[in-house]
């Protein structure tokens, strides 16, 4: 776990109006870059490796989310591959966290991208649960407990309007990308107790390095303001 | 015109000629090579997922969804012989989607991929367990997974009545994802109202894959 806005360069021969970082405030935002390790990921015809690709990009997310004023986390920052659970755990160990997950796909147009929420289907019915082999709910969960399989739950909403804002943030910058976010049951999501949204760029093949590379500008700029509007939006609700 | 010159020039055309007859003769030998490789291919499904059929087939017009484009699947009416019998049905359909997409753009799912089993529980539940090929030769990447995903869902659930949920085994195992990203360890919704509108036409607002419960 990394946090990028304790290492913000120190100010060298300070003029007298120099200007400050600004504090970090509001949520803590953990970016997840995906796969790792032997887990490569999407992998190029030319042999760039998603794993790296997205580690690349979730530090570059990052440094500009911290100069923005954004406290940043990131879920691993090496060639490591922690669990899914590992990296919920970095979320869910706050109380005001927002985590995205970042991906390159295989396929798809090059230089579009797409915002993804955890798609969780209705509970299942208790008249067809003992009867599913092997059906996991079928246990009683006491009240104040959250099944771990179903954290992402009483997030959804969020995490359905956090991916709404970014699609529509990043359907500037990413030409020919879909309108919409759209609902998938995204494992690295599943278990995170905060709004939750994965990010895929296409693609691996289709783009180079440099490209990809320079997505990630547009990406953190999304980000930011997807974050912003949802918490303005929270906070115009419960008032 | 000097003898030299025409000698050469001689040699130049001769040279053209063989060159001609033999790009022509290593053309007809890539065409044979691809054929028996296409052969092959063919051999190989012919052995690994015989065509099945059963005492009941009647041959209709089913719905198999593959690839159209590099972000959507949609529906293709096929003309093909199925079962009345809902597995095998089902295994018939599965079969085709695998071996059979109408070019090789549309395919959803790796093509060494196979059906090792199906079968179908009391309440609706479909459950199909496939080889490992459709794990480790699926191009990783959450956008071609749900795309894998939503195929199979979508041609069962058009073709099949009665099913209510799918669970996707790979070798007799729950798998955490199909290539790491979209999660196999809970259920499909089939014939839900929201799944099917969602997918088959181009995302108004807020497209849905097959839902996951757990």
């Amino acid at each position: 776990m990394q946090e990028g806005d304790s290492q913000a360069a120190p100010q060298q021969a300070p003029p007298p109006v120099a200007p400050m970082p600004p504090t970090p405030s509001g949520p803590v935002i953990v970016i997840d870059p995906a796969h790792g390790g032997t887990d490569t990921g999407a992998r190029g015809e030319n042999g760039v490796a998603e794993k790296d690709v997205v580690l690349n990009m979730a530090r570059a997310v990052r440094e500009q989310l911290a100069r923005e004023g954004y406290r940043v986390l990131m879920t691993r920052n090496d060639d490591s591959n922690p669990s899914y659970d590992e990296r919920a755990a970095i979320p869910n160990a706050y109380r005001d966290a927002i985590f995205v997950s970042l991906h390159v796909s295989s396929t798809g147009t090059p230089g579009t991208v797409r915002a993804y929420y955890d798609q969780l289907a209705s509970p299942i019915p208790p008249a067809v649960t003992p009867a599913a082999a092997g059906a996991k709910a079928a246990s009683p969960v006491p009240s104040g407990l959250t099944v771990w399989e179903e954290a992402q739950r009483p997030y959804i909403d969020a995490s359905h309007r956090l991916a709404d804002l970014i699609q529509s943030d990043l359907l500037q910058s990413f030409a020919g990308s879909s309108p919409a976010s759209m609902g998938v049951p995204v494992r690295a999501l599943r278990s995170v107790t905060a709004p939750a949204v994965a990010i895929e760029i296409s693609s691996v093949s289709g783009w180079t390095p440099d490209q990809l590379a320079a997505a990630s500008g547009p990406l953190a700029s999304a980000i930011a303001h997807g974050v912003t509007e949802l918490r303005q939006g929270i906070s115009a609700g419960t008032k | 015109m000097p003898r030299n010159l025409k000698i050469i020039l001689g040699l130049l055309a001769l040279a053209v000629i063989v060159g001609l007859i033999s790009l022509r003769s290593l053309h007809r030998r890539m065409q044979r090579m691809a054929a028996s490789r296409a052969a092959e291919e063919q051999a190989r499904h012919a052995v690994l997922a015989p065509p099945i059929s059963t005492p009941t087939d009647v041959t209709v017009k089913a719905k198999i969804f593959w690839a159209a484009g590099p972000d959507r699947i949609a529906p293709v009416e096929v003309e093909m012989p199925l079962s009345a019998d809902p597995v095998e049905r089902s295994r018939q359909l599965l079969q085709a989607l695998i071996t059979n997409p109408p070019t090789a753009g549309q395919r959803t799912l790796p093509e060494d991929t196979t059906l090792s089993s199906f079968y179908i529980l009391p309440d609706g539940t479909a459950v199909a367990d496939f080889s490992d090929a459709i794990s480790s030769e699926m191009p990783s990447g959450i956008l071609s997974e749900e795309m894998a995903v939503n195929s199979i869902a979508r041609t069962l659930e058009s073709n099949v009545p009665g099913l209510h949920r799918l669970k996707i085994l790979i070798r007799g195992q729950e798998a955490e994802t199909l290539a790491g990203n979209v999660d196999l360890t809970g259920f499909f919704d089939l014939n839900s109202p929201a799944a099917p509108a969602a997918i088959r036409s181009a995302p108004p607002a807020t497209a849905a894959a097959p839902r996951p419960a757990h």
